[in-house]
């Protein structure tokens, strides 16, 4: 492997945000046996691209999304984030928004919002002001200084994903980040994460359970199959933007909702 | 918010009240001045014997302090390592849960011989006393942290020393603090019970040298001096909840911090 001089290397500008999956597995060791959550998982996704993974409980989605995120290694297979594998959490790279609960609960708002800056060590005055660009993104301009118990639900979720932005990282990795919410919440969070996804061209991915909450958010769903997981069908969802709630009732988004229905309901 | 002032108006009325039942009874014969001496003759007893209660409260003070000091510090540490690694938790934890349940005092006179009668015995007894619940508490901190807060800051890149300084730490205060408020009266239980039993000098001692010739008021003197200490020393303990956990949540707290919050939001650093 001599490197060539005349080829010249991708622009990095080029593949920023670009996630390869190559033939994935993992397997979990337990004492009695081996449990084989992810087998031969492969997948591409280009910059920008708003990518639902959706499959049945313990399908492996949430720890597909914690090895993209260097969270935990798969033993097998590669992934490269922005064209160099992922083999530890990269802030530069992966921001991630986990379900409720995972802010701070003894800092503010715009305190969370600085945390994963002030672990590098920039400056305080550089991070205020980046951690109020990121709230003011999210909508929450003014909200800096409550602590998450003082916010709702929907708003602490805000706040992490501001957290997840603040590095400007192209990569945006979402786990269940409305499971815990209301069903009305989550519609206008929802929304909301469109306008933001929208506003900064991330490539989002984002698991759910929610079968509607995948179809209305995503270009493209990724469903898996039941342990050990594996990717049953990978759909381009073509519905024009930006989404409306009238869509929801219209034949082509019910049609989509049950092609994914039916790949679930066989596996699980 | 008016039920919670007229609560606390009564609070006070019944403590006035008590006292007022103190200097009352005793002087209109309905208690015999042996039982219970009233609160101006236990004042009078207290500042004539002024520079003895001094002497005797600096000497508790002193085993208090440095009893605390071992109590805590032991007690964090210890509890830090049992409660963040599961190879000593399943070693130690078992004898420590069984020796909280021994009734500790037992082991007093042995300290007596060990160390005399001075405050080193009272200091070793208060210390043990006082270290068995912060210990307890603290692993126990350790262990329910969140495992997501430690998932999140580890995604966000933060190394071991950082997710120990900023997250287990102050994720683990407020159980620490709670331990620490038990340790700390349990200490001052330490050092007065243990002047009471065998000693030369301190509060606990003054107590028990005026009970065995009959000195009531002086008696009582020494109770009050007591009381007092532990009083200041739940005071202490308050101000620093306050200050450290300001963003705990529930039952105890949670409306008085949105209070406190939405208060200082204003003023702005």
């Amino acid at each position: 492997m001599q490197p060539l001089a005349n080829v010249t290397p991708l622009k990095p500008a080029a593949r920023a945000g670009a996630i390869e999956v190559k033939n994935v597995g993992q397997v979990f060791k337990t004492r009695s046996q081996d449990v084989v959550a992810l087998e031969d998982v492969s997948l591409e996704i280009k910059p920008g691209r708003f990518v639902v993974l959706v499959g049945p409980s313990g399908c492996g989605k949430s720890t597909l999304l914690m090895m993209m995120a260097g969270l935990r290694q798969q033993t097998a297979g590669t992934i490269t984030i922005s064209g160099a594998p992922i083999l530890q959490p990269d802030p530069d790279r992966v921001g991630v928004v986990f379900q409720e609960a995972s802010l701070f609960p003894w800092l503010t708002a715009e305190d969370n919002v600085e945390f994963p800056l002030a672990l590098r060590g920039v400056p305080k005055a550089e991070r205020r002001a980046k951690a109020q660009d990121a709230l003011k993104l999210v909508g929450l301009e003014g909200f800096g200084r409550r602590h998450p118990h003082e916010l709702s639900g929907g708003m602490k979720q805000r706040v992490s994903i501001a957290r997840g932005l603040v590095q400007d990282p192209p990569v945006l990795l979402m786990d269940e980040p409305f499971a815990a919410l209301d069903e009305q919440t989550r519609m206008t969070m929802g929304d909301e994460l469109l306008r933001i996804w929208a506003a900064t061209g991330k490539t989002v991915v984002f698991v759910t359970h929610s079968l509607t909450e995948a179809v209305y958010l995503a270009d493209e769903v990724i469903v898996m199959s039941a342990r050990p997981g594996r990717i049953v069908d990978h759909l381009q969802v073509q519905l024009p933007r930006p989404r409306t709630y009238e869509m929801l009732s219209g034949d082509a988004f019910g049609s989509l909702r049950d092609r994914i229905w039916r790949h679930i309901r066989k596996s699980a | 918010m008016s039920a919670r002032i007229s609560a606390k108006t009564l609070r006070h009325l019944i403590v006035i009240g008590l006292i007022a039942l103190w200097e009352l009874l005793p002087r209109a014969g309905l208690i015999p001045e042996l039982f219970l001496p009233s609160l101006s003759s236990t004042l009078i007893a207290g500042w004539t014997d002024a520079g003895e209660y001094g002497h005797a409260l600096a000497v508790t003070l002193y085993e208090v302090v440095v009893s605390m000091a071992f109590a805590c510090g032991g007690g964090i540490l210890l509890g830090a390592i049992v409660g963040s690694l599961p190879r000593p938790r399943v070693l130690i934890m078992p004898m420590v849960s069984s020796l909280y349940a021994v009734p500790l005092v037992i082991l007093y006179p042995v300290f007596t011989v060990w160390l005399g009668i001075g405050s080193e015995s009272k200091i070793a007894f208060a210390s043990i006393y006082g270290f068995l619940p912060t210990m307890l508490a603290t692993a126990a901190g350790i262990q329910t942290i969140d495992p997501q807060l430690l998932l999140a800051a580890r995604s966000m890149g933060a190394t071991l020393s950082q997710r120990l300084v900023r997250v287990i730490i102050p994720a683990a205060i407020p159980t620490v603090l709670s331990g620490l408020r038990v340790g700390g009266a349990l200490v001052i239980v330490g050092v007065v019970v243990s002047e009471m039993l065998i000693s030369s000098a301190g509060i606990g001692y003054l107590i028990s040298r005026y009970r065995t010739i009959l000195d009531s008021p002086h008696v009582f003197a020494g109770v009050l001096l007591v009381l007092f200490l532990a009083i200041g020393f739940n005071a202490v303990i308050r101000w620093i909840e306050r200050k450290a956990a300001i963003w705990q949540t529930g039952t105890r707290a949670g409306q008085a911090n949105d209070d406190i919050a939405t208060g200082a939001m204003q003023p702005a650093t």
